[in-house]
């Protein structure tokens, strides 16, 4: 192998996390007050709620299926476990809540999308403007204040580090261990690298594609949790387009929106590294216009490389052509 | 079999001329919200539709979620008139989008009256609080209030809307001019959204090591965001200024977390604009009415938080 070939190798697998290593030495030569514990405590705690939607991202985009519901069901799953703190005072009983919500919804749009063959695309625009419509009719479109203890989600710390943190890290690890280590993440693997194989091989399409939908539903439900407590208010327009950043950090992270790749830990990178890079404009003072424009063009490279790094795989890896020669 | 076709067939034309006569006894108005999923604009949707069906038995309303669209509240109007409706109620997205299609239905012949963002037009009626007056009093009272060599963040509504651009003016006009001591160390757009103004807040207390003396911000909802950001980093006591009198805002201002709003009242919006599209469909002519944005502080919340209770919004 070539030291071009074994740098492209390396740049494919690892190439995430050189960009992420760089934009904070770029961040921190930039400003003095980004590499500190506070500032870093911070960005963890700003994509925390973005990186949990994004691993459901994951899982569904490596599946080859996607989910533009999930900013909706964030609000009315999270409006749902406000309202159920207010009624109760159970704090247990508003998490159990928010995160059956997002099941539910969820479930639905996989129902839907494997039993009536819908594009995913259409199934969950539809639960993204029915899941909205229900939340800001269950509130009459008013936000719900005075929610006591239940920001202890979203504001608490354990130990030095902010809960939300901590809910982040619990649901990055699971997605992890789903994807390496169970077979129902090798089945997704399966379904949305070559679906048809994948049936070959008596994988359960429809059964994959459901499953992916509720552990989605369970992480966007939680995700609504902690953006309520996060915001110390019960807000029905919250999470609007929400799903688009967290699909951004899973494309940035090297999930192929052609499905079939993808990694927990690529989506965390891909996280921070939008984190990051907002967190180190608003530093600097960068405008808010400028800011859209620097997100757009992280979004198009990520892409390019996304295509490119998959040409260069199929010609690294075809096998050599031998040439029948005649005596 | 054909005695009940007709039976069925005189029933339902009996049905529509009644219910066509009862109908037409009622004065039938469009209201055009904004955005429902934007909590101001719910609030002044919910009061409108209290104050018609509480205080006016000759009309109805129906509520139309505009939903940040200029298209879409475009096609609210047409439908408004092909529905043949008497009269719509807008609250504007845009003035100049939303302008033609409510002045192409005042031509079919409906009355069209604005309601918290004006379009000026002679044959439209219009119901608003000045962007300009609401942030100026705020701005009168920090003059006195916040220290001198202040360090000060300020939070804008989104771009090119009137109202965020004119009480930005009247800061601008009122305090920074005459404050030359303070020193704005983060301006950004917030979108009149708390969770984004929050972002914005914890980065700029890294920025500025923890040194921010007041919030500044255009709407409370904003002022709430980046107050949250503050008490997690415990800044201690800042001086934090809104706009609107939220339910929100008013607990903050009691608990002392919060300086000031200016009460942007849907109750006094919803009532002013029922009657006067109420007056132009008997035939008064078309108004600007402009109502009062009184000043909110610790001295007299309760009053507001009394007002909020019995709207049901705490």
């Amino acid at each position: 192998m070539s030291s071009g070939e074994k740098f492209f190798r390396f740049m494919n697998s690892y190439s995430i996390y050189v960009i992420l290593v760089v934009l904070m030495i770029a961040c921190s030569l930039a400003s003095p007050n980004f590499l500190t514990v506070q500032n870093l405590t911070n960005v963890s705690r700003q994509i925390s709620i973005t990186t949990i939607i994004a691993m459901a991202e994951t899982i569904l985009i490596i599946a080859g299926m996607i989910d533009l519901a999930a900013g909706a069901v964030l609000a009315l799953a999270g409006v749902l476990s406000v309202a159920t703190y207010v009624a109760t005072g159970s704090l247990i009983l508003a998490l159990a809540v928010g995160a059956v919500v997002g099941v539910c919804c969820n479930s639905l749009s996989g129902l839907v999308v494997v039993k009536f063959k819908t594009p995913p695309f259409i199934a969950t625009l539809a639960m993204q403007t029915a899941a909205r419509g229900a939340a800001l009719s269950y509130t009459g479109g008013q936000n719900i204040y005075r929610i006591g203890q239940y920001t202890i989600f979203g504001q608490g710390y354990i130990g030095p580090i902010p809960t939300p943190v901590i809910f982040m890290m619990a649901v990055v690890v699971l997605t992890w261990y789903i994807l390496r280590h169970t077979r129902f993440g090798r089945h997704l693997y399966a379904v949305g690298g070559n679906e048809d194989a994948a049936r070959a091989s008596g994988v359960g399409i429809g059964h994959t594609k459901f499953i992916a939908y509720a552990v989605s539903g369970v992480f966007v439900g939680l995700a609504g949790v902690l953006y309520m407590s996060r915001n110390n208010a019960g807000l029905p327009n919250a999470g609007a387009g929400l799903e688009f950043d967290a699909m951004t950090a899973a494309i940035i992270g090297g999930t192929s929106f052609s499905g079939g790749v993808g990694t927990a830990m690529g989506t965390l990178a891909g996280g921070f590294i939008m984190g990051f890079l907002n967190n180190g404009m608003n530093l600097l003072g960068v405008h808010a216009y400028t800011q859209q424009i620097v997100r757009g063009a992280i979004i198009v490279l990520a892409v390019i490389w996304d295509v490119y790094s998959k040409q260069r795989r199929v010609s690294v890896d075809k096998p050599v052509e031998v040439k029948s020669t005649q005596a | 079999m054909f005695k009940s076709v007709k039976l069925v067939a005189v029933l339902l034309a009996a049905t529509m001329f009644f219910g066509t006569a009862v109908a037409g006894e009622k004065y039938k108005m469009a209201y055009i919200a904004r955005a429902q999923g934007d909590s101001f604009a719910a609030w002044l949707a919910n009061a409108i539709k209290e104050e018609v069906e509480k205080n006016y038995p000759d009309m109805e309303v129906t509520v139309f979620d505009g939903q940040s669209n200029n298209e879409t509240i475009g096609s609210h109007m047409e439908n408004a008139v092909v529905n043949k409706f008497d009269a719509i109620l807008l609250q504007p997205f845009d003035t100049e989008a939303n302008r033609y299609p409510l002045l192409q239905a005042v031509e079919a012949g409906l009355v069209g009256a604005c309601v918290n963002v004006q379009i000026d037009d002679p044959r439209l009626g219009n119901v608003d609080a000045n962007p300009y007056d609401q942030a100026a009093v705020n701005a009168r009272a920090a003059i006195d209030q916040i220290p001198q060599n202040a360090n000060v963040v300020v939070l804008l509504g989104p771009a090119g809307n009137p109202h965020a651009l004119g009480r930005r003016e009247a800061w601008e006009d009122i305090f920074f001019k005459n404050r030359p001591d303070v020193t704005i160390v983060g301006e950004q757009i917030a979108n009149w959204n708390k969770d984004e103004a929050m972002r914005y807040m914890e980065d700029w207390i890294q920025a500025s090591g923890g040194k921010i003396d007041a919030i500044i911000a255009m709407n409370d909802n904003m002022c709430a965001g980046a107050l949250e950001a503050a008490k997690d980093a415990k800044l201690g006591k800042l001086f934090a200024y809104g706009v609107d009198g939220t339910a929100e805002a008013c607990l903050l201002i009691k608990d002392g977390d919060m300086t000031s709003t200016s009460l942007q009242s849907a109750y006094d919006l919803a009532e002013a604009s029922v009657k006067l599209v109420h007056d132009m469909l008997k035939g008064g002519e078309a108004k600007v009415i402009m109502i009062d944005c009184p000043l909110i502080t610790k001295d007299n919340v309760d009053q507001y938080i009394e007002m909020h209770q019995r709207a049901g919004a705490l």
